[in-house]
Formats: C-alpha cells, structure tokens, sequence
C-alpha cells in the first residue's frame, strides 16, 4: 500500500486539447498541391503547474511534380513549411516565461561536530539557508576551504530559480541544485552557448531561427531509369526513415529529434528535425530470389545538430537533463550551492570553475565528419527485411570530465605539497567538470518484418550493435567510459474483436518491447558503495497500445501504456480523437505518470569530509541525471 | 517398372485433382462471353427504360434481389433501366479460354486450381448437382478480366454518408492501381512477368491523396498464385512515414472508417479458400450495367482536368448511384467464411453471367443478419473514356456500400483507366510505398 502510495506521489498528470483544422489546394493539372493546417495544442498539467502548453501550429506542404526532366523519368519538388507560437510563455509566465521562479533555500540533514574539520561545531538538521548564502561558504570560521568556497550572489542571485528535479521528486535528504528557469535573454545564466541557450523569441517560436527550421522540408527527388534497374535520387532538407517500429528509434537515428516540443508524445514525424541529406537508391524490384530488393546510399551533409532535449525552465524537457544542464553550467560559471553537501548535511557554496558543465563541444562541419549510410533493404520469401549500417555522430551528449579546474578545498594563493597553488585550474581525476561532446557512433543493424497466419499477428523487430557510445563510469578518471551496445525491439500488431465493445469494428493491439545491452558494463562494490556505471547492463521497456474505432472511424479512442522494468515506472496517455469532417479535428487526452521518480545510485551518507569523498557523493547524485540524459 | 510408376502418378494426380475436368467445347465458351448474341432476357411487363420504383416495385419482385427490391420497396431508392448491353471481354482473353479447350484446368480436391494458364477457367454453365459449382464460380471471377492485365483507378472519391441525415461527413479521394503479374493475356508480357521469384498473381496500390489525415496513406496487397498462401500486405502510414506490415485481421475490418473491407475490393479480394462457396441458381435479374457517357445526370461537383464527369448519387441519404439497370443473366452464389473470427457469415452474390463481375452482392454480419448491401456499377468501355474503349474491360465505376444496421453507406465515383503506363510493376514493390510516402 505504501509502495503505491509512493507510486501515485510521484505521478505527474496532464491534460490535452488539441484542435486542428485543414485546407487543400491543386493545380488544374494536378501537377502542383498545397494542403495546409492549423492546429492549437493546449495541456493542462496538474500539481500546481497549470498550463504547459498553448501551441498554435500553422504547417503548408507542398509538391510539385515536374513529369520526366532530362535523365530523369520523374522529379520533383517537395517543401513543408511550419510556423508555431507557444503562448503559454506569455499566459503562464509565473512557471514558464519571464517570471518564472522564485527565490530558493536549502535544509541541512545535519552534521555531527567534528566531521566538517578538527573542531568544527555540529550541524544541526533543518537549518534552511537560502542559495548563496550556505553553512559552508566563504568566510565561515572553523569550516574548510580558506576562502576557497562562496561566489558572488550580486551576479547568481536568488532569484528566477527553482530546486532541480522538485518537480519530480522530493529532496530525501540527498544533494540538491538550483536551476535557473527563465528563458536566456531574461536569465542567461546556466545557458549552454550554441546547445541550449533559447531566448523567450526562441522558445515561443522556435522554427524562426538561425537554422531556418521554418524550413521543415525541401527538397528533390527523381528517378534514372537504368537497364535492369531504377535510381532514385533523393537532395535536400528532408527527414530519411529506416527500421520498422513505433516509438523507439533503434534503427530511425538519421534525423535528430526535437524533444522540446512534446517530449516523445508527439508523431516523429513532427518532431524529427529534417536534415539536409542526400540518398541515391538503388531500386531493382523483384531480383534472383527477392520480391524486392533496394540499396541505400545516404549522406547527411548538413552541419550537425543534436537532439533538442528541452531548455531547464521550459514545459518539456526531457528527463529534466536540459535542467540539470543548466544548473551544472551555473555552476560553472557562477559558482552554486549544492545542499546536504559538506559532511553529507550541510548546504554547501561551490564557486565558479570548480564543478559543473564548462561548455557544449559541437562539431564543426568537416567532411571526415558528416554521416553516412548504407541500407539494403528488400523482402525474401514474404520477410521484410533491411541490413544498415550508419557511421554518425551521436545526437545525445556525453559528459566528459577532465576539465582544468579549481579545487575549493584549497585555500586561493596557497601553496600546496603537492605542487599546486589554491584557485588554480587543472584537470582533476573524478571531478565533475564536465564538458558536454557527442561522440562518433557506428551503427550496425537490421530489422524485419512477417506475418505468423496461425497468431493472425504481424511481427517486426529491429536489432543493432552500436560502438563508439559514452556512458557514466565513476571507476574512469574522467567519468566516462566507451561501451559496445546492443538494443533491440519485438514488435506485434493484432487487430482483435471485442464484441462487448465494438461488433462491427476490430481494435488494434500492438505491443513492442525494447531492450538495451552494455556489453562491457561494469559495477562494482567499493567501501562506500557501487562504483561504476549507473546505467543498467540490461533494461526494458515495454508498450501497448489499444485503439478502437467507432463512427466509421471518426471517433477512435485509445490508450497507450508504456512500463520501464528497471526503473518500475509507468506511463498511461488515455485519448480520444473526434474527427468532426474533413477539415476540422479534436483531441482530448491525458497522460499519468506512475513510478518513484528519480533513481538514485550510490545514496550514501558520509561521515568522512574529504574532498574526494564529497565529490564522490556529489558525483553519484550528478550521475543520476546524466544517465537519464541517455 | 518405369510404366507402372507413371501409372501410379497418373492415378494420384487423378486422385488429388479430383478428376473435375473442365471439360468443355468451343460453344461453351462463345455461350459464356457472349450469352446475348442471340436473344436478351425479357420479364412479363418489363420493358427497358421503365423505372421500378416504390409504387411498381411488387410486379417486378423476381427479377430483383431481396434485397434492392426492399431498399426500392422501402422507398430508399428508385431503378431507371435500359436495354441489356453485351459487354464483350477482351478477345484475348476469350481466346485464352479456348486455347485451354484441350488442356482445361482442373479443380483440385483443396479447391485450388491446376493446370491454369490464363483465359476463364471453367466456362461451363453451372451444376446444380455439383458440389464445386460454386468454387467453381468463384473462379472465374477470381480469374476473370476484371480490370484486365492492369488498370487504375485515377482518381477515385469515397464518400461517408449519414444514410437517415444525408449528411456527407467525409470525402476521401484516392488512386487505385491494379497489376495482374501472371494469367495475362493482352499486355506484354503474357503470361507472366518474369522474375516473379514468389509467384505473385497480382498486386493492388492504393493511395489516400485527401484529406489531410489520410493523406500519403497507402497500400500494397501481394496475392500469390498458390490460393493457399496468405495474402501479404502493407501500410504506410503517412504521419509515421512509416511501412507496416499488415495483420489479416486487418484486411477484414472496416479500411479507413468505411463501409468495405479490403477484402471487399472489387466486389471480392480475398482468397478463394478463405471461404466455402456454394451455387445456389441462375437467374436473369436486374443489375447495374450501364453506359457511362449516356447517363442524363453526371456530378458536376467534382473538377476534373480532362473534362471528365463522375457517376452522381441522390436517393435516400445521397447513397445511390443515378446510373441504369439491365436485366442480366446471373449467377448466384453464397460464401461462408471459413474463419469463426471473420467478420462476416457469409456473402451473397450475384455474378454477372458474362462478365464475371459482382455487381450485386449482400453481406450476412455473425450473427446471421443482412449487415450491408453492396452495389458496384459496371460501365460499358465502349461508352467511357476513349483509352478504354478496346480493353474489353467491364469497367467498375461506381460503388454503393450501405450498412443497414448503422444507417450509414459509403458511396465510390470512379474514373477507372486502363493503361499500362499508369502501372509499371515499380509501384507495387514495398520500398515504392517508402518512396512514394515522402
């Protein structure tokens, strides 16, 4: 009872409306069509939040089929244009926009005398210090450092932040950061040059920017006819599809993803964020012993870009790691305070260019840079199937420590036995100083697809071995280690009767299970607890869907229910779609989040006040968040 | 030694196919592609021109199917007649037929067929006293010239009607292609295309070109020579972008919120062993054939860049198609679902004798009860567009689907066009459906 108790605390729920109108234009010769489409998404989300979102989208697609030109039996033109403002900035501005966040403070768990130094006085529990102005911080007499800890609260004041996480979990007594949520041209600080550094224009409207994302498509298209074959040549911004499953992206990781506009909700083809690519596709059809067989050649030369995974301060950041993004380069650049810190109770003020994310490294384009493809893909004796492989440049961060830093612990001037002189900044073994990289990624893999007559069920799967990937590892100087990974999905779609419910109208169930395998994991025990890699060695996911149709399919409910196993978390988005004609549509849904929030690893209190062993602890808190980045 | 094995594989063969020759002469054939050359079907009082409407409806009973005779009963409807037409198939394919004459397919004992090349497979007049009459029917549809080698349906609008309020609640427009890759007869090449390492016999490609939810939805049905072996089919799914292999439930559920059922396509898409078949009688009826060009009301609400004028609807709920009717020689035969599942009972339908169509037709829900009532209105190609006046094709060109127990139909305006040109085997691969969707 307590379990669940615990379960439906942490439970975030939200609510959707979304409407949707559309028009449609064709040329008298059919040759040039325009269909085009506004939409209003509005959520509602619940524990004190109130609305997350106002999107109003206005989207044209175009095409335009210019017959045979020159080599070519076919060519074409297509464009999709997208415009959106997200009023909810300005509505919901206490929680999202300018005058989001509030003043912070931090409550000690309590120290006992001594562990803070030789005679250091006891701290006791419940001692709430507001941010900056920490038991441990700059000047305090007895307590470490020499000058040391503290930064100047004229530049990081108290104010527009918020607790990192709260919104996912309570505080339990572990560490604790203060983000900064207002958008970058109210609040700069925490904003991650070139990465994550959305101005209020910028988030409101986010297609309207440097990278002419209001672009969302265009490109050409046409077809070489040759002896035995066809060549399909496909140039231009546009998004390039592989694998066969919902939801996850084993094999579809060509185009990067924009998480910020609704999280993993919204259809990937909304929020892949289209590329400049070229691929040439080899088409022979029906060959020796295939139905159909095609050979892909894909090369992305547009510069890279990451994943959009959510500014800290906005509606939806994915797995709050924007958030924790920015909290980490506050720190670094203003310096913070980190709660329950020092002796493991006692709020702790780091200065600047000691801990946190120094910068993002984006790749320039250089060509030994840009990513390419081969897929062949065709059907033998009734399997789908497709052989890929990607060699790319990853579009989630990795967290690469070794960056010159301070050591707060270190009176500023002083010289040490060691050789070094307080406030220097020099790479330091198991700091957490990170620089943000994304690493180079060889992806090897398949998928497949068939029908079993017996199980009247369709089955697909999509199976791949990536090498190249970083991941959290305490036990690694710099806090990364490369690991070998392997990730699949089964998939099954069985259209079922339910006579109770719809006579006349099958729904659909579809499941999948998704799994993740580090190859050269590692964890081990070590006296103050497990270190090592704080990802699991395996996980899964799994998914369901049920989808029902009824008024000839105008009006379709559906539930989708997702359950993470290691991490006991659930996730249930009941919806019901109201297709009033062909131009107008409604949307009505929830999603209810169950789980305990956060995982922790290594939560351990200590007693010994090194620097060292704080950073450990420290380190293992971060861990969490860097994880669930990836 | 050698003789007695081939003895022995002579009497498995005979065996295991039945020994059901088809067994029929050149009279046959010329009798079963041209039964009107002689004489057309007449009915005391019926006159071609005549409509049977609500108030002479009762006089004309026995040439209408139960089921249009109450629709127009009922008032829901009305029939204008006209003159029985003789929709004369592709010569090729009635040579084919003939060239089988020595050499007939036979009806296995599974219900397959051996021993097919092209052409109409069993051209015979129907026996009662036959207990594969039916299967045997269903054959010659399955094998007919139904759309011929290939054809398209280039565009072709669907419309969701409220059958009680009239209300047109959606209005899909789709193109329909359709690819035979063995039996042919006319299109280069003949028999079959080759490489065909699955033996495909033929493929179907439909894209959802409106409304924008629909929109880039296609696709892809493989049926293969061996009539035991499961249909493949894919979806693409414009909003993932995504192919999806279809289950077979799938094919018999509602396709896109209408009235049909992929398995409803063409009056019948699915294997001939998914159902068991039984001849019931022949009988001269009323169906819906007609001459596309001499229809005095054509929709004029829809533009089409050739000038060219879709069938219209009116009657109760706008479900019915203002065409013409002619009393025609019909075969009449019941299927029932083999599966338990299966959406349906059984199906009723009525074959046109010469052409093998199925313009009328009636489905049976699980429980027993009428659930919808289907009419596909054939065009005369003579009188359609000038393409398709030598394909020797009953060209399909509109469809009412009306589900009595929901009052509600789908109604289908075609603009049906054989030509090669619009169905190069390109478009019925899986990987056009990933091009083609971008």
């Amino acid at each position: 009872m307590n379990r669940l108790k615990k379960y439906f605390q942490a439970a975030i729920a939200a609510l959707l409306f979304s409407a949707c109108t559309a028009q449609a234009y064709e040329s008298e010769d059919g040759s040039f069509t325009a269909h085009g489409y506004i939409e209003n998404a509005t959520y509602q989300r619940f524990h004190g939040v109130g609305l997350s979102k106002i999107r109003n989208t206005g989207q044209v697609e175009v095409s335009k089929d210019f017959g045979a030109v020159g080599l070519f039996s076919s060519f074409s033109f297509n464009g999709t244009l997208r415009g959106t403002y997200d009023a909810v900035y300005d509505v919901n501005d206490d929680e999202f926009g300018d005058n989001a966040g509030a003043p912070i403070s931090f409550t000690s768990g309590g120290v006992p005398a001594g562990v803070l130094g030789p005679g250091a006085p006891a701290v006791p529990a419940g001692i709430t210090t507001p941010w900056g102005s920490s038991i441990v911080t700059a000047g305090n007499p007895g307590l470490p450092g020499g000058g040391g800890f503290g930064f100047n609260v004229a530049n990081n004041p108290n104010e527009g932040l918020a607790l990192l996480g709260s919104r996912l979990h309570g505080d339990d007594g572990g560490v604790l950061l203060g983000v900064p949520v207002r958008p970058c041209d109210v609040d700069p600080r925490g904003c991650i040059d070139g990465y994550l550094d959305f101005d209020s224009d910028e988030l409101k409207s986010p297609e309207f920017n440097d990278r002419a994302d209001f672009i969302r498509e265009a490109y050409f298209s046409g077809t070489i006819p040759l002896k035995s074959s066809e060549l399909d040549i496909s140039f231009g911004r546009q998004q390039v599809v592989w694998g066969r499953t919902d939801l996850f992206r084993v094999l579809d990781v060509i185009n990067p993803v924009d998480f910020s506009r609704n999280n993993i909700y919204d259809e990937l083809e909304d929020i892949r964020i289209p590329m400049g690519i070229l691929t040439i596709e080899n088409r022979w059809g029906a060959i020796g012993a295939f139905d159909d067989l095609n050979l892909q050649f894909l090369w992305k030369w547009e510069k890279f870009r990451p994943n959009k995974l959510g500014q800290g301060g906005t509606p939806n950041s994915i797995l709050d790691a924007g958030s924790f993004f920015r909290a980490m380069n506050n720190c670094w650049e203003n310096g913070c305070t980190v709660s329950n810190f020092a002796g493991g109770g006692a709020q702790t003020d780091f200065p600047a260019h000691s801990i946190g994310i120094r910068q993002a490294v984006l790749p320039d384009w250089k060509l030994k840079e840009t990513d390419v493809g081969l897929k062949l893909e065709g059907i033998y004796k009734s399997v789908g199937f497709s052989l890929n492989a990607l060699y790319y440049t990853s579009q989630l961060p990795s967290l690469r420590g070794g960056v010159p830093a301070v050591n707060p612990f270190l009176g500023v001037g002083v010289p040490f036995p060691d050789g070094q002189t307080g406030g220097e900044e020099i790479p330091r073994d198991y700091l957490i100083a990170f620089d943000i990289e994304f690493p180079r990624i060889l992806l090897l893999g398949g998928s497949a697809d068939f029908y079993v007559d017996s199980l009247k069920t369709a089955f697909r799967t999509e199976v791949v071995y990536t090498n190249g990937e970083e991941f959290a590892d305490t036990t690694n100087p710099r806090l990364f280690s490369r690991s070998p990974v392997v990730r699949y999905v089964f998939g099954a779609d069985r259209p079922t009767f339910i006579p109770f419910l719809n006579k006349n109208r099958a729904f659909l169930f579809s499941a999948q299970l998704f799994g993740q395998h580090i190859l050269n994991h590692h964890l081990e025990d070590a006296p103050l607890g497990k270190i090592g890699m704080p990802d699991w060695k395996d996980n899964w996911i799994g998914t369901l869907l049920v989808k029902g149709f009824y008024k000839n399919d105008q009006l379709s409910p559906q539930v989708i229910m997702a359950y993470d196993v290691r991490a006991q978390a659930a996730a249930i988005a009941p919806s019901i779609d109201w297709l009033i004609n062909d131009n107008w549509r409604l949307q009505f849904g929830a999603n209810i989040k169950l789980g305990t929030g956060a995982r922790s690893f290594d939560d351990i209190v200590l007693l010994m006040f090194s620097h060292h062993s704080q950073e450990q602890e420290l380190l293992a808190q971060v861990l969490d968040w860097v994880d669930m980045s990836h | 030694m050698k003789i007695n094995t081939l003895l022995l594989i002579s009497l498995m063969i005979l065996v295991f196919t039945n020994g059901a020759k088809a067994d029929y002469t050149e009279a046959d054939v010329d009798n079963s592609f041209y039964p009107y050359k002689n004489s057309t079907p007449e009915f005391t009082g019926y006159e071609p021109g005549l409509t049977i409407n609500q108030k002479n409806v009762d006089q004309f009973k026995d040439i209408l199917d139960p089921a249009m005779y109450k629709l127009i009963k009922d008032g829901a409807t009305k029939m204008d007649t006209m003159a029985t037409d003789s929709f004369d198939l592709h010569p090729n394919y009635v040579k084919a037929t003939k060239n089988a004459i020595n050499n007939p397919p036979t009806l296995k004992e599974d219900g397959t067929i051996a021993n097919y090349i092209a052409g109409r497979p069993f051209p015979s007049e129907p026996d009662a006293s036959d207990s594969s009459a039916g299967t045997k029917l269903i054959w010659n549809y399955q094998y007919g010239y139904n759309w011929g080698d290939n054809a398209a349906i280039y565009p072709f609008y669907w419309g969701y009607r409220n059958y009680k309020t009239g209300k047109l609640e959606r209005t899909l427009k789709f193109n329909f292609h359709f690819l035979n890759w063995a039996h042919r007869v006319n299109q280069d090449p003949v028999p079959e295309i080759t490489p065909n390492p699955s033996k495909l016999f033929r493929s179907i490609y439909v894209q959802v070109l409106e409304p924008f939810d629909l929109a880039n939805t296609q696709l892809l049905i493989h049926r293969y020579q061996n009539d035991l072996k499961r249909d493949d089919a894919w979806l693409y799914l414009g909003f993932q972008r995504r192919v999806r292999r279809l289950a077979t439930g799938q094919v018999t559920d509602s396709f896109l919120g209408s009235e049909l059922m992929i398995e409803d396509f063409e009056g019948y898409n699915g294997r001939v062993s998914d159902y068991n078949w039984k001849y019931l009688e022949t009988k001269n009826i009323m169906l819906p054939f007609y001459r596309h060009n001499e229809l005095p009301n054509l929709a004029t609400n829809i533009k089409d860049k050739d000038g060219y004028q879709f069938v219209d609807f009116g009657g109760q709920g706008g479900c019915f198609p203002k065409i013409k009717w002619q009393l025609r020689k019909s075969y009449i035969i019941e299927g029932t679902a083999k599966d338990s599942g299966h959406p349906l009972s059984k199906r009723l339908m009525y074959l046109d004798a010469q052409t093998f169509t199925i313009p009328r037709q009636v489905m049976y829900d699980r429980k027993g009860d009428i659930w919808k009532t289907f009419i596909i209105g054939q065009a005369n190609p003579l009188y359609h567009l000038p393409k398709n006046k030598n394909s020797g094709v009953s060209i399909d060109d509109s469809f009412m689907a009306l589900d009595v127990q929901a009052g509600h139909c789908t109604t289908g305006q075609f603009k049906g066009q054989v030509d090669p040109k619009l169905n190069p085997t390109s478009k019925f691969t899986v990987q056009n459906l990933r091009k083609s969707g971008k």
